[in-house]
């Protein structure tokens, strides 16, 4: 009993004398939880968007608060969605699981796209619960929670705005938004329902009439056992279809690679955040060296020192988790809108806005945090630990544990890039590729330290021996290194994954600009429900009207399908060969003469056609294949002559001449038609477009298309340069806290020379050089880390992930950005560190007086 | 709970009507924030709508078509039936129309009109019921007469179909969960004008509906469950009634029952409870050729003989009167009323108790009761 205590009493003297250097050294405290903390604030943030992106994704089959296990829609091309009559007749039929849907993608005046989202909430199936009946109908659910519907569903009907919509589209509550149709929705209410997303819920009624729609865009049906399923498929009008809602599972498997591509971002942050822990944690072994040796000279055991090192690792890693957590779920507040638009415009998948917090992902965030610090706290303060006595007094002790570690790393290095070469060209998912990666990137980060260091002695040679100054700054690098190799190291990642992420937006920007310019090369895009295409052409000739030339250059009337194909949905398009943009279809890779082969057709029954890459890299179908499509007429194969580009496309897209389109599909309905116009004649455009039966606001630019296009795009790869951005402050914190702990330790060298004469100004140029040198190196060695990651990401994780190849493109500009921001970065924290050297040095001097 | 019939003058009523209300209101206006006090909504201002008058001059078959003009209006069916083994089983089937604002209807998508549907089927085992919604305008549901000028009231598939412009003879049909029911209707006594010439008062302040009622449905019907059918045939009972009007201020809830006498008359009886005590009866004594004589608070005994357990949701239940004695002293008649079963609670949007019930005394009967506000 008396032992117990006595062995417990001298537990907590230990932990606390190991504890009391956090108070003795408040700054290197503050550095070791701000590393904590942001490394895990960015990898939980990414998580967090990640777990609700998903989330979001299981919750795929529901629509506003109702299941929609089925659809019911028009079949392929038959119609433009399901009429009222449809409907309600299958209402009077007893099949009210069946609700209308209209969903539709409108432009407002000042050319944003918005989705409306439009449902009859008293149509809401009302589900029955359990053996007896009863009442579960979310509209219920309205009436009980107080929302007031009422005003949405009676003129003049509301529409309802997410918060972050109405802020995006500057809408404030009775606000009415124009469209460019110059029609006016109805006044606006901040609210939401389950799963609407960032769309404008209104009442279907109201949507018939702004949207000057006669029918729905499908009907959507709840849960359906087989035997109601067969009864429903039997009353069914020829014309629409029965379809498995399969949102769900396409959208997971969709995005599977974007969110791997996100937890890669957040892991690199999480492990940047650890070099600053790290770098904290050899400052605070070095200052409490003395200490331990005191304490095992006292006769404390290994096993208590053992102890109370675990117990701090504990503390720190419950404040990591708790403060890294609270801070990463305000960052991913910040950065979901922006990933909820980017995921709604390139998958149709509905993020909620609000974010939960699980226990799960504290338990991990835990879990992460306590491996990392096992790593970065315990492990080497256990070896100092351990290391004897009398050694661990030993100065030259010290050197040679340094010299040791910068060779272990070398080999870890080595080691690591072995690895990756035995692992690169096995590697088979987008998974692999990442671990090819962190291999690589660590590997070069661990071969830092030597290269320093040869590097140093290599300018120390070309130095000429009477440069006496100079060889004494550069020497100083020697002594500087030790303790700034790990921000160092942090620093590396991070420009590599600046240079090469930017490499990669820079490349993705420009082919996909490049490839807008010729795909969409038509100056006017109309899709029109009331457009007589006919009367169109024929009172527009391309060549005159009147003698007069005319306004239309050049015409392309497509035709499209959509079906599923290899378990993915898929477009089938049918286009006009001669028009000029299926003139210059641009083709990733052809058979010989592929094109020409398209255009013409064949004789056989197997005809020619253009797949997009897509096709190619994840369906893994070769040139010169012959693929099965579905058709009315029943299975049909096609030969695959050509893969064309189609960036971002989710989906598998597939091209055919309009004549055998037109012919397997004969009932598919007109995608839109292009129109190429001379001199910029818009008003003649327009005015023939109206005269047609065209409605304002059924044509967009092409310039509009440009810039949407490239504002999705610009919006998608803003979560990437805000994760970069975020990375660089935190590679900058772990170079001032190394920088600060360098000069704390070496005050009493700086206060010697001081006391010999050495002004600010030449002790400022003595530790600026070094520390520049050492930046530079590090930076150098970035760029063709920077260049390989870049590699990777475009010619094997992009087409692994999405299925599309690009050019990569290095491009110095954004380089020399980089390196202007880190010098600043770099400068700004010496500065810090030099201001707070100036400070102290006074009180070391005095102290050195007094000890001599 | 015991109480002395008291009333201030010999008054008639009708709680269908403030069961209605409440039921369409709650639909139409509700929130949660009013549902604890649903009746705060029964008393909004009826300005702008149709008003309840005397002395209205009735059109039949035009009157079974909806009044538009009036907030609230209703189809409601109740039928006590038995299949050849003497089993007992109740139908309970209702529609009911709400205009959501006093405007002249648009029609169409922009109808202001709201149609509410409640199914419910009694059998010696079990009870199932279903609730469905409807907006107006859309041919959805409604009650109209077709092209081929008959009666048809219908939500979905729930359609009662009349022979002629009249609801009778006629059939109608409904499912609900497995069970589907089909039932044919007649009837060959005179419509009974409730209250005044069917000017219904519903409280001492002037409240009041237009009601008239069909007491003596002779019903045959087939319900099918797994494709088993069973014949059933028996007595029902048809309510009609439009108002604009909501209730007094200090009326909780209600307790209404009707009844099918085996000597051939009809009875129908009801208690709206206030919260000052005075609670407020009404009722009518129909004989076997739908002759009505209105019963006042002076001429009806209605009175709790104990209450019961009633479970209203999965581990909760509630104290309700389904035990009730019945006298009306000035015809020396008196019966004892008990349901067939207690577990007749709809958890629908807007619950209530509703069921058939087994009458006992000086003549006996069956009927269905309703309890409201509990």
């Amino acid at each position: 009993m008396i032992a117990n205590s006595n062995v417990w009493q001298q537990f907590v003297w230990v932990l606390t004398t190991l504890l009391s250097h956090y108070r003795r050294h408040p700054g290197q405290t503050v550095f070791m939880a701000i590393g904590l903390m942001t490394g895990v604030a960015l990898w939980s943030a990414v998580q967090l968007i990640n777990d609700q992106a998903r989330a979001s994704y299981a919750d795929a089959d529901q629509l506003l608060g109702a299941q929609a296990g089925f659809w019911i829609r028009a079949e392929d091309g038959k119609a433009e969605g399901v009429s009222v009559a449809d409907y309600i007749a299958l209402r009077r039929a007893g099949f009210d699981e069946i609700y209308p849907v209209i969903e539709s993608r409108i432009a407002t005046a000042d050319g944003q796209l918005v989705t409306i989202i439009a449902t009859d909430l008293l149509a809401l199936p009302i589900n029955a619960l359990g053996g007896t009946s009863g009442t579960n109908t979310p509209f219920a659910d309205d009436l009980f929670s107080g929302r007031q519907w009422l005003p949405l569903i009676q003129p003049t009907y509301e529409a309802w705005y997410p918060q972050s919509l109405a802020n995006q589209l500057g809408v404030a509550e009775g606000d009415q938004l124009l469209l460019s149709s110059s029609k006016k929705l109805p006044p606006a209410s901040i609210q939401a329902r389950e799963q609407q997303g960032l769309r404008i819920f209104m009442d279907v009624g109201a949507a018939l009439s702004v949207l000057e729609r006669s029918t729905f865009s499908y009907l959507a049906v709840t849960q359906l056992d087989l035997e109601r399923r067969q009864l429903l498929e039997q009353q069914l009008p020829e014309s629409l279809n029965l379809v498995e809602n399969q949102q769900a599972l396409d959208l997971s498997q969709l995005t599977a690679s974007l969110h791997t591509q996100l937890t890669a971002m957040g892991l690199l942050s999480f492990a940047v955040g650890l070099f600053i822990v790290f770098n904290s944690v050899r400052f605070s072994l070095l200052v409490r060296q003395g200490t331990f040796t005191t304490l095992r000279e006292l006769g404390v055991s290994t096993q208590i020192l053992g102890f109370a090192i675990v117990i701090e690792t504990l503390l720190w890693s419950v404040f990591g988790t708790v403060a890294g957590i609270g801070a990463g779920y305000l960052l991913s507040g910040l950065l979901l809108p922006t990933m909820a638009v980017s995921l709604q415009m390139l998958f149709g998948a509905i993020v909620a806005a609000e974010i939960g917090l699980s226990l799960t992902q504290m338990l991990t965030a835990w879990a992460l945090t306590l491996g990392g610090l096992a790593l970065a706290l315990a492990a080497p303060m256990w070896t100092r630990a351990r290391m004897s006595v009398l050694a661990s007094r030993s100065p030259s002790e010290w050197w040679r544990v340094d010299e040791r570690a910068r060779w272990q790393l070398a080999a870890a290095a080595i080691v690591l890039m072995a690895g990756a070469a035995v692992m690169f060209p096995v590697m088979d998912s987008v998974t692999d590729g990442f671990v090819v990666l962190a291999l690589i990137l660590f590997a070069g980060a661990f071969l830092l330290p030597t290269t320093l260091h040869l590097s140093i002695l290599l300018v120390l040679k070309v130095l000429p021996s009477s440069s006496w100054q100079a060889r004494w700054a550069v020497s100083d690098a020697f002594s500087q290194l030790p303790q700034l190799r790990i921000a160092l190291m942090a620093l590396l990642l991070t420009l590599t994954a600046n240079i090469g992420v930017s490499t990669l937006v820079d490349s993705f920007r420009t082919a996909l600009s490049d490839w807008l310019e010729v795909r969409m090369s038509a100056d006017l895009y109309v899709r029109s429900d009331s457009l007589d295409i006919d009367e169109l052409h024929s009172k527009n000739s391309t060549i005159s009207i009147n003698g007069e030339p005319s306004w239309l250059i050049d015409s392309h009337l497509r035709s499209g399908v959509s079906i599923r194909w290899q378990n993915r949905p898929s477009r089938i398009e049918g286009l006009d060969i001669s028009a000029p943009d299926s003139q210059a279809i641009l083709l990733a890779d052809q058979i010989p003469n592929g094109l020409m082969e398209w255009q013409q057709g064949s004789s056989d029954s197997v005809q020619p056609i253009l797949a997009n890459e897509q096709v190619h890299y994840l369906a893994r179908v070769e040139l010169d294949e012959v693929i099965t499509l579905n058709t009315p007429n029943g299975p049909m194969m096609f030969r695959v002559v050509g893969f064309f580009h189609d960036y971002g496309s989710a989906y598998f897209r597939f091209y055919l001449p309009n004549r055998i389109f037109e012919s397997t599909w004969p009932s598919a309905s007109t995608e839109g038609i292009a129109l190429w116009i001379r001199g910029n004649d818009f008003a003649a455009a327009e005015q023939a477009l109206i005269n047609s039966g065209a409605e304002p606001g059924d044509w967009v630019s092409q310039r509009d298309i440009k810039r949407i296009s490239l504002a999705i795009f610009d919006r998608t790869f803003a979560i990437t340069a805000a994760l970069n951005g975020l990375t660089l402050l935190v590679a900058g914190i772990a170079l001032l806290a190394a920088l600060l702990a360098i000069h704390q330790q070496r005050l009493p060298e700086y206060a010697h020379w001081r006391s010999l004469g050495m002004h600010f100004s030449e002790w400022f140029r003595l530790v600026a050089v070094p520390l520049l040198i050492l930046v530079t190196v590090t930076g150098m060695l970035a760029l063709p880390l920077g260049w390989i990651l870049s590699w990777m990401l475009i010619h094997e994780l992009n087409v692994t992930a999405f299925g599309w190849t690009m050019p990569m493109l290095w491009s110095w500009p954004p380089v020399l950005q980089l390196a202007a921001v880190t010098f600043s970065v770099v400068l700004l924290a010496l500065g810090v560190a030099a201001l707070r050297v100036r400070a102290t040095l006074p009180t070391a001097i005095k102290q050195l007086a007094s000890n001599s | 709970m015991d109480f002395v019939p008291t009333s201030k003058s010999s008054t008639k009523g009708n709680t269908k009507t403030q069961r209605a209300l409440w039921f369409l209101l709650m639909v139409c206006y509700g929130s949660w924030a009013y549902a604890d006090d649903s009746y705060q909504l029964l008393r909004s201002d009826p300005t702008g709508y149709a008003e309840v008058k005397p002395n209205r001059e009735w059109r039949f078959p035009e009157d079974h078509q909806p009044h538009e003009e009036f907030r609230i209006e209703w189809w409601y069916l109740t039928a006590n039936l038995n299949d050849e083994a003497g089993n007992q089983y109740g139908i309970h089937w209702t529609l009911f129309r709400q205009a959501m604002d006093s405007e002249a209807n648009p029609g169409g998508w922009s109808s202001n009109q709201i149609w509410m549907a409640h199914g419910a089927i009694s059998t010696p085992t079990e009870h199932v019921y279903k609730e469905r919604f409807a907006r107006g305008g859309i041919g959805q549901a409604g009650v109209e007469l077709n092209p081929e000028g008959k009666f048809e009231a219908w939500l979905d598939d729930w359609t009662w179909r009349g022979n002629s412009a009249s609801p009778f003879p006629g059939t109608l049909d409904f499912e609900v969960d497995d069970y589907k029911v089909s039932l044919a209707l007649n009837a060959s006594t005179p419509w009974v004008l409730q209250g005044k010439s069917g000017f219904s008062q519903k409280s001492s302040m002037g409240q009041a509906s237009y009601y008239y009622s069909q007491p003596h449905i002779d019903i045959s019907a087939e319900l099918t469950r797994d494709n088993v059918p069973i014949k059933l045939t028996g007595k029902g009972w048809l309510d009609r009634e439009w108002s604009s009007q909501p209730l007094a201020p200090d009326q909780t809830g209600w307790d209404w029952l009707s009844i099918h006498l085996d000597d051939g008359h009809a009875l129908m009886i009801f208690r709206l409870r206030q919260t000052n005590g005075d609670d407020w009866f009404s009722g009518s004594w129909i004989n076997p050729d739908g002759v009505s004589e209105t019963l006042g608070a002076d001429d009806i005994r209605f009175e709790e003989i104990k209450r019961s357990s009633v479970s209203v949701s999965e581990g909760q239940s509630r104290e309700m009167p389904l035990h009730w004695r019945i006298e009306l002293p000035a015809k020396n008649l008196a019966w004892e009323v008990a349901p067939l079963s207690a577990e007749h609670w709809l958890n629908t949007a807007f619950p209530y108790w509703e069921g058939p019930v087994e009458v006992t005394g000086s003549t006996t009967g069956k009927g269905f009761l309703e309890l409201t506000g509990y």
